[in-house]
């Protein structure tokens, strides 16, 4: 009988180490993107390129996975004086965006777990992204290849930045790079959609028939937990580092940045502390900078735009400054009343983002002064 | 003797088999290496070597926000660890004990209708510990055990996906850190039935930090505190010794830290129960089944948590050779 008992035990060892388990039976195939496997067999990968525009060195893996950020793919908004917008303070920041009539806002709150919104306003396939660890956000067409796509968060890291990739193909976006830097769309760019950055409180105040993100995204989270502890006031808390590091802002002071290509120059929003129109140059172009303590936007004026004498003028309405035409300008620089009513300024590509990360992707960023 | 010889041959020839066929499919995986509770093997006379061999399954399969359980199994941690662990009395109350791992850690996600599954395999850390016992130093059928030992970063923590992307410190089979590990157990038997034993045993493993994570970070592990409260008791089945236990686990884990600050979602507060049956299929080798369930979970922030542990493993004990005085 013991010996029974012997060889039955061998046999239980057996068949729990050597067997196979619940989650052994994924696929593996390369042409198959429903199932990655980056086993070591080298079997399969995220998609089957292996050239980057990115220093491969500097990608990391940020610990959720591939979709373990889940974007939200089936956006639920509510009202701006709904009362389940409770979870809402006026200091709480939010993405903005105005399109076709439609007023939507995403809280950061909400971002913060998803990074994603793969969102429609009318036909228009949009989505909105944001990285927390960088604090930059985007608004963009959702298409890859020239076809609509969502994206959703590869769990990858450039930079401490966002990657996103696009479910068409598989390929691997720089948030911050603008840039598809891996896969079939290597090099490509994303088309941008105007988007701004401001508290609760200022973008209800421009837009009261706006509508916001409900905290209904189909997933189970603690959205009034920031789960990032003290990652945005602590100058040199650092969950994955950026370079090269520059010292002439705090690390995490929230700047507005106009980029392009390579190069980027910086506002404060200190200096535009109850309201400030700057006119100013970017890249040899004339350009003008309008905002306050909690929002800042700008545009690239054209020659019947550039004698215009520009004035701050936000008073709790959906204008935002005048002009000595007696033009009124929404924050999106287009003209709502005025003879240029209907006229749309041109918006440089800009964002809000941490200094650090402007200053490790665009290095040695100017830094506007008076 | 000769029939227990070849039974002896049979066994290890069937244990290097089940190895040899883990190291070469490698299907297994798992999520947190049982390191510090796979040690304290029973203290014995001098000269008297155990070794034993285990493979554990851990599957985190559970969203935990502090308390409440979030409803998503999106997310799937496992991690398959081959355990071998070896003591030898160096008297008959001082011992040292080794453990050895290999281990394949996965991280798979079911989201959106795809399944994208991160893994690494190979060796893992391992760790050795002094132990000294003090029997009936604290009364009558009462063990003291103390023991003092460390971790040792003998698994890799740079390991890649097949794009060359190295994946974070949770899918490593090794931390490259230095622990320090406190252990102390006290049990107690009893005239009226002397195989009846409640144990308590401590573990405390002082984290060391790895100063190369990712290159140019660092990255330290929280702290472990573990508590056990077991009773068991042994009895006769099919003439054979089975010794049935019952363990209560606290384990408390401070949060990790990285670049030297606390990062959110990592430590929290969990209480298990442990159900083991061991068995001694012949006098020198047991046979054991255990299995952890999660019973409470207090987790820092949101993250996923213990859904269920299952270990099984052959302990050999080898005896020293008796030696007879000669009157020849």
């Amino acid at each position: 009988m013991k010996k029974k008992i012997f060889y039955v035990c061998i046999l239980i060892v057996l068949i729990a180490c050597g067997g196979s388990t619940d989650d052994s039976f994924i696929p593996v195939n390369p042409t198959d993107n429903s199932s990655n496997d980056n086993n070591d067999d080298g079997a399969s990968s995220n998609n089957n390129t292996q050239d980057w525009l990115i220093p491969i060195s500097e990608v990391k893996d940020g610990g959720p996975g591939k979709d373990g950020i889940p974007s939200i793919d089936s956006p639920k908004f509510i009202d701006a004086n709904d009362p389940r917008t409770d979870f809402l303070n006026d200091a709480d920041l939010v993405i903005g965006i105005v399109k076709g009539g439609i007023v939507r806002a995403y809280p950061h709150s909400i971002l913060d777990w998803h990074e994603i919104v793969n969102d429609k306003l009318n036909e228009d396939f949009i989505t909105v992204n944001y990285c927390p660890l960088t604090g930059t956000a985007f608004g963009w067409r959702s298409a890859a290849n020239g076809e609509k796509s969502t994206f959703g968060v590869s769990g990858l890291l450039y930079n401490t930045n966002l990657i996103l990739y696009d479910r068409n193909t598989d390929s691997y976006w720089s948030q911050l790079e603008l840039k598809c830097v891996n896969g079939d769309l290597i090099g490509d760019e994303p088309l941008l959609e105007s988007v701004i950055e401001t508290n609760w409180g200022t973008w209800k105040a421009l837009y009261p028939n706006t509508k916001v993100l409900s905290l209904e995204t189909g997933f189970s989270r603690n959205y009034g937990n920031y789960p990032y502890g003290g990652y945005k006031t602590n100058q040199d808390f650092f969950i994955f580092s950026a370079s090269p590091s520059n010292d002439a802002l705090p690390n995490k002071e929230r700047v507005y940045a106009i980029i392009g290509d390579d190069v980027s120059k910086v506002y404060q929003f200190q200096k535009f502390t109850n309201g400030k129109v700057i006119k100013d140059l970017f890249k040899g172009k004339e350009i003008l900078v309008i905002g306050n303590e909690n929002l800042i936007y700008s545009f690239e004026l054209n020659e019947s735009q550039s004698d215009l004498v520009f004035e701050y003028d936000f008073n709790n309405s959906e204008t935002f400054f005048k002009d000595n035409e007696g033009n009124k300008w929404s924050v999106f620089g287009k003209a709502i009343e005025g003879p240029r009513t209907g006229e749309q300024l041109k918006a440089n590509k800009s964002v809000v983002s941490y200094w650090f990360a402007i200053a490790a992707f665009y290095p040695n960023p100017e830094i506007y002064t008076e | 003797m000769k029939v227990i010889s070849m039974n002896l041959k049979i066994a290890l020839l069937l244990v290097f088999g089940f190895l040899s066929n883990f190291l070469n499919a490698q299907t297994c995986c798992s999520g947190g290496i049982p390191l510090s509770s796979s040690i304290g093997l029973p203290n014995l006379e001098k000269g008297t070597i155990q070794i034993g061999i285990a493979y554990d399954y851990n599957k985190l399969n559970t969203l935990n926000n502090g308390t409440k359980k979030l409803d998503d199994n999106s997310r799937l941690r496992i991690t398959h660890s081959t355990l071998i662990n070896a003591s030898y009395a160096i008297t008959d109350r001082f011992s040292v004990e080794g453990l050895f791992t290999w281990v394949n850690q996965r991280r798979k996600i079911s989201q959106f209708g795809n399944e994208n599954l991160d893994q690494t395999s190979g060796i893992g850390d391992g760790l050795i510990l002094l132990k000294y016992n003090f029997l009936n130093a604290i009364g009558k059928n009462t063990d003291l055990n103390l023991g003092i030992g460390s971790k040792m970063p003998f698994g890799s923590s740079v390991e890649k996906n097949n794009q060359g992307i190295t994946l974070n410190a949770d899918l490593q089979p090794g931390s490259n850190a230095w622990d320090m590990i406190y252990w102390s157990s006290i049990s107690k038997s009893f005239d009226f039935r002397p195989s009846l034993n409640i144990s308590l045993r401590n573990i405390y493993r002082s984290t060391g930090t790895n100063n190369s994570y990712f290159g140019d970070s660092t990255y330290k592990f929280g702290n472990e505190f573990q508590v056990l409260l077991g009773f068991s008791d042994q009895f006769l089945l099919f003439k054979t010794t089975t010794s049935p236990s019952i363990s209560l686990k606290y384990r408390n884990a401070t949060q990790d830290k990285i670049g030297g600050f606390d990062l959110e979602n990592t430590g929290g507060n969990w209480v298990s129960i442990i159900s083991n049956f061991s068995i001694n299929i012949k006098p020198n080798v047991v046979f054991s089944a255990k299995a952890e369930l999660p019973v409470y979970s207090n987790v820092d922030g949101t993250q996923l948590t213990p859904t269920y542990r299952l270990t099984t493993g052959i302990l050999f004990t080898f005896a020293p050779k008796k030696e007879f005085l000669n009157l020849n």
